[in-house]
C-alpha cells in the first residue's frame, strides 16, 4: 500500500503530509504526557519490531504469500500513540532506505499507515473490548476485527489520494482497492490475533494492560476525529463529482454537511432496488457491509478455536 | 537470502569521494529538491527526464559508485513501482499516463537510492535532529535502526530453530510457526527494551 | 583510600524473594575484585545498586557509598558518571547507531562539547585498542569488539569504578586474552561478577563468593579458590589452573 514518488499531484501530496504531521504531532505530545519514562525505548525497539515482523512469510497459495503490516498490533501492544510514533519511523525508514514509498508521497502513506491504520485499530479494539469484555478471547477477537478495519480504512484513503490525483477513477479504484484489501485484512486479522495470543500467553499480566484507554476519553475521541478527517478529506471532494449515488448516500447518513451539495430533487422515494440499480455506490456500500460481517465472522471463529485449543491442552499436562 | 537481505539493508556503499564529503543535509535538500522537481515535470517532458538522468548518473559517476550495486537496488525496488502504476492502466487510454509514472517514479527512485548510497543513515538522522524535529521521534528513528539488525538476525536465529523442529510443511503449521517467532521476539524485544532503558539510565540519560 | 563502601544492603525482589542479605564489603581505590558465586546468587543484582539502578526509589540514609558520595535521590546522576557498569549484553548497552555517538552518549550527558567531545572520543577508543574504529557500525563488530567499545564509552566519563557483569562469558579465547590484558591495563578499580575462574585467578588478586545473596568468603584469590570445599559448596569448582600446579 505504500504509494511511490510520482503518483499523487502535489496538492494531494501536500494536504496529506499536512495531515499527518497534525497526527503525528498529537501522538507525540499523547506519548509524552502519558507514556512512563521506561517505555519510551520500547516505542524503537517496537518499530525495528515491526520492521523485522513485516518480512515473515504466511503463504498464501501458489508461490504467494501475506504479510504483516503491525499496524494493529503495535495499536494493540503499545497504545496508539506510541503505534503512531513508532509506523511512522517504519514508513521513514522504508522511503529512505528501500524507496517503499516515495518521499513526496511520504506524507499519505504516513497518514495511511501510521496515523489513519493505527487510530482506526485502536478506536475498533477500545469499543469491542468494552462491549465484549476482557476475557482472552474478546481481546482477541477485539484485535483481529480491529486488524481488519484497521487495513482497509487505510486502503480507502489510500485510494481517495490516487483518485484525487486524478491518476485512476475514483470509481474504479475503490472497489478494486477496498475490495482487494477487505480479503488481505483477514490475513493480517489472523496474523495478529495468532501473535498476539502467543505474547498475551507468555505475558499474561499483559492482558489487564492492553487497550487500557490511555487518558480520557477525550483522547480516544481525538484519534477517531483524526481518522474521520483523513478519510473525509480525500473522499468528500471526490464524493461531489458523483452527484448521484454518493450524494445520496452522503445525504442519508449525515455526512452531508461535508460533501458539497449539488441541488438534486430528494431520492426518498426510490425503492432500493432502484437505487441499487440506479447508484453503483449503493451496492458498493451493502459489500461492503456484507465484508465487514465476514471478516467479524472469521475473527470470532479464530479467536474461538485459538483459546479453546488453550483450554483443552492444560489436562493433557 | 541472507547476503541479499543484508545488500538491501545497508545500501550505503563506503567511499570518500566527493559526493561522500558534502554534508549531509545538503545531500538531502538535493534530493528532496529533485525528486520534488520530477514530480512536477509535465507529462512528455522527455528531454527534461532525460536530462535529470544524465544528471544522477554523473553524480554516481563521481562519487565513485559501484554501478552495478545500484542497478542491482534500483531493480530490486522496480517491482514496487510497477504494482502501483499498472494500476493506472484500469484507465482507458492509460498508456501514455503509465509510461510517465513510470519514468517519473523510477528517477525518483534513482535519486533515493543515489542519495543513501553516498549518505550514512545516522547522519541523515542529524540532519532531522538539526532541523528541530521532535526528540522522541529522532530517538525512535536511531533506536530502531540500531536494533533492526540485532533484531532481524535474532529472529532468523528462532526460525531456523523452529524449522529444525518442523516435521509436516502444512500451511498452517508454517502459519503458527510464523506467529510463534513474532511473538516471541515481540516479548524478547520488550524484555530487552527494559535493559536498553538501564542502560541509558546508567550512563545518565535523563529522559 | 576506600573506593566503593558496602554496609548492611539488602534488596528484596517484587515478588518477595530475598536476593540481597545485608552484605558489607569495600573496595579500594584501583583495587580489582572478582565476584564469583551460583547462578541466582545475586551478582547481577548487586552491580545494579552500586549507580543507583536498584532499589527503584534510593533509601533516605545512603546504604552504598561511591567515592565519599552516598547513593542518594539527589546524586544519582554523579553517581553513575563514577560507577561505570558493564551489562552483560553488549547490545543491550551499545544502543547507538555509531560507535562515535554511543562512546559520546555518557560525556553529552555530561555537558561535554566539542572539540573536547571528539577528543574525547577518540581517547577513550584508543585506550581499549579501537582507534579508528568511530565511523563503525555496531552490527558489523564482533563481541569482543562490541564489549570494548562499551568500555571505550565508561571511561569516556572518566568512571573510577568499573562494575563488569560476566564480561568474558561469550567470547572467543583471542577476545578474551584482548580483555584480560586491556583490564590489567586500566588503572581504575574493578568489580568483575564471573563465572570465568581461570580469568579470576590470572587477574584478579581478591575475591568475594556471594551465594543465596550472602557473601560467604571475602579474601585473597588464591586462598578461596584453591579451597576446594568452599567451592563445591557454592557451586563453584577449583580452577584448572590451580588443580595443576605444583605445591611450592
Amino acid at each position: 500500500m505504500h504509494i511511490p514518488d510520482g503518483f499523487l499531484d502535489l496538492r494531494t501530496a501536500a494536504t496529506a503530509a499536512a495531515l499527518a504531521v497534525a497526527g503525528l504531532a498529537y501522538a507525540l505530545r499523547d506519548v509524552k504526557r502519558s507514556l512512563p519514562p521506561r517505555r519510551v525505548p520500547l516505542i524503537g525497539l517496537a518499530a525495528a519490531f515491526v520492521f523485522a515482523a513485516q518480512m515473515l512469510n504466511f503463504p498464501v497459495a501458489a508461490g504467494t504469500s501475506g504479510h504483516l503490516i503491525g499496524a494493529a498490533l503495535a495499536s494493540v501492544l503499545l497504545g496508539p500513540g506510541a503505534a503512531v510514533v513508532a509506523m511512522t519511523a517504519v514508513l521513514v525508514l522504508q522511503a529512505l532506505m528501500f524507496a517503499d514509498g516515495g518521499i513526496t508521497a511520504l506524507g499519505a502513506n504516513v497518514l495511511n499507515m501510521a496515523v489513519v491504520a493505527p487510530a482506526v485499530a485502536f478506536g475498533v479494539f477500545a469499543a469491542l473490548r468494552r462491549l465484549l469484555g476482557r476475557s482472552l478471547r474478546a481481546t482477541l477477537l477485539a484485535a483481529g476485527f480491529a486488524a481488519w478495519c484497521s487495513i482497509v480504512a487505510a486502503a480507502v484513503a489510500c485510494a481517495a489520494q490516487l483518485a484525487a490525483s486524478g491518476i485512476v477513477d475514483w470509481g474504479t479504484v475503490l472497489p478494486a482497492m477496498a475490495g482487494v484489501h477487505m480479503v488481505i485484512g483477514l490475513g493480517e486479522a489472523v496474523i495478529t490475533m495468532l501473535i498476539l495470543a502467543v505474547v498475551l500467553r507468555a505475558r499474561p499480566e499483559l492482558l489487564d494492560e492492553v487497550g487500557r484507554v490511555p487518558g480520557t476519553a477525550g483522547v480516544t475521541a481525538a484519534y477517531g476525529l483524526m481518522a474521520s478527517v483523513a478519510l473525509v478529506a480525500f473522499v468528500a471532494p471526490l464524493a461531489s463529482s458523483r452527484p448521484d449515488g454518493l450524494e445520496y448516500v452522503a445525504e442519508r447518513f449525515g455526512f452531508a454537511g461535508f460533501a458539497t451539495v449539488a441541488a438534486e430533487p430528494p431520492l426518498a422515494d426510490y425503492s432500493v432496488a432502484a437505487l441499487a440499480s440506479q447508484s453503483p455506490w449503493l451496492s458498493t456500500a451493502v459489500a461492503g457491509g456484507i465484508g465487514t460481517l465476514i471478516a467479524f465472522g472469521v475473527a470470532w471463529l479464530v479467536a474461538r478455536a485459538l483459546t479453546t485449543a488453550g483450554q483443552s491442552a492444560a489436562p493433557h499436562r | 537470502m541472507a547476503a541479499l537481505r543484508d545488500r538491501l539493508l545497508s545500501p550505503y556503499q563506503h567511499g570518500s569521494s566527493p559526493v561522500h564529503r558534502l554534508p549531509a543535509a545538503l545531500k538531502f535538500a538535493a534530493a528532496l529538491a529533485c525528486i520534488v522537481l520530477i514530480v512536477l515535470l509535465p507529462r512528455g517532458a522527455w528531454l527534461a527526464h532525460g536530462m535529470i538522468a544524465t544528471g544522477l548518473a554523473t553524480i554516481a559517476l563521481v562519487a565513485g559508485s559501484n554501478l552495478r550495486q545500484l542497478a542491482i537496488r534500483l531493480l530490486l525496488l522496480e517491482p514496487f513501482v510497477i504494482s502501483v502504476a499498472l494500476l493506472a492502466l484500469l484507465r482507458p487510454g492509460g498508456w501514455p499516463l503509465f509510461l510517465s509514472i513510470m519514468a517519473k517514479s523510477t528517477l525518483c527512485l534513482a535519486a533515493m537510492v543515489l542519495l543513501t548510497a553516498t549518505t550514512r543513515f545516522s547522519d541523515l538522522l542529524g540532519v532531522l535532529w538539526r532541523a528541530r524535529v521532535p526528540a522522541l521521534l529522532v530517538t525512535t528513528l536511531a533506536l530502531m535502526y540500531r536494533y533492526l539488525f540485532v533484531l532481524v538476525e535474532e529472529m532468523e536465529r528462532m526460525r531456523r530453530a523452529r524449522r529444525s523442529r518442523t516435521f509436516t510443511a502444512g500451511r498452517g503449521t508454517v502459519w503458527r510457526g510464523s506467529a510463534q517467532v513474532a511473538g516471541q521476539l515481540f516479548v524478547r524485544t520488550s524484555e530487552r527494551a527494559e535493559r536498553v532503558y538501564l542502560a541509558m539510565c546508567a550512563r545518565g540519560w535523563k529522559s | 583510600m576506600t573506593l566503593l563502601g558496602v554496609q548492611g544492603l539488602s534488596y528484596r525482589y517484587p515478588d518477595g524473594h530475598m536476593a540481597l542479605r545485608d552484605l558489607r564489603f569495600t573496595l579500594a581505590e584501583g583495587e580489582r575484585v572478582a565476584l564469583i558465586g551460583p547462578n541466582g546468587a545475586g551478582k547481577s543484582t548487586l552491580l545494579l545498586h552500586l549507580n543507583g539502578l536498584l532499589p527503584d526509589r534510593p533509601p533516605e540514609v545512603p546504604v552504598v557509598t561511591v567515592d565519599g558520595l552516598g547513593i542518594i535521590e539527589t546524586n544519582l546522576g554523579e553517581v553513575r558518571r563514577r560507577v561505570g557498569l558493564l551489562f552483560q549484553d553488549p547490545d543491550d548497552q551499545l544502543f547507538c547507531p555509531t560507535v562515535w555517538e554511543d562512546v559520546a552518549f555518557g560525556p553529552q550527558q555530561l555537558g561535554v562539547v566539542e572539540p573536547r567531545l571528539s577528543e574525547l572520543v577518540v581517547e577513550s577508543l584508543a585506550k581499549v585498542g579501537l582507534r579508528g574504529f568511530e565511523q563503525r557500525l555496531p552490527h558489523h563488530l564482533s563481541r569482543g569488539e562490541k564489549r570494548r567499545v562499551c568500555l571505550a564509552g565508561l571511561l569516556a566519563c572518566e568512571a573510577r569504578l568499573l562494575a563488569l557483569d560476566e564480561p568474558t562469558s561469550d567470547l572467543d579465547p583471542r577476545g578474551r586474552r584482548e580483555l584480560m590484558l586491556l583490564l590489567t591495563r586500566l588503572p581504575v578499580a574493578q568489580l568483575i561478577a564471573t563465572h570465568d575462574l581461570e580469568f579470576v585467578v590470572e587477574i584478579c588478586p581478591r575475591t568475594i563468593v556471594l551465594d543465596g545473596g550472602q557473601i560467604v568468603a571475602d579474601g585473597p584469590t588464591l586462598q578461596l579458590l584453591d579451597n576446594e570445599p568452599l567451592m563445591l559448596a557454592h557451586g563453584l569448582e577449583r580452577p584448572h589452573i590451580l588443580r595443576h600446579r605444583h605445591p611450592h
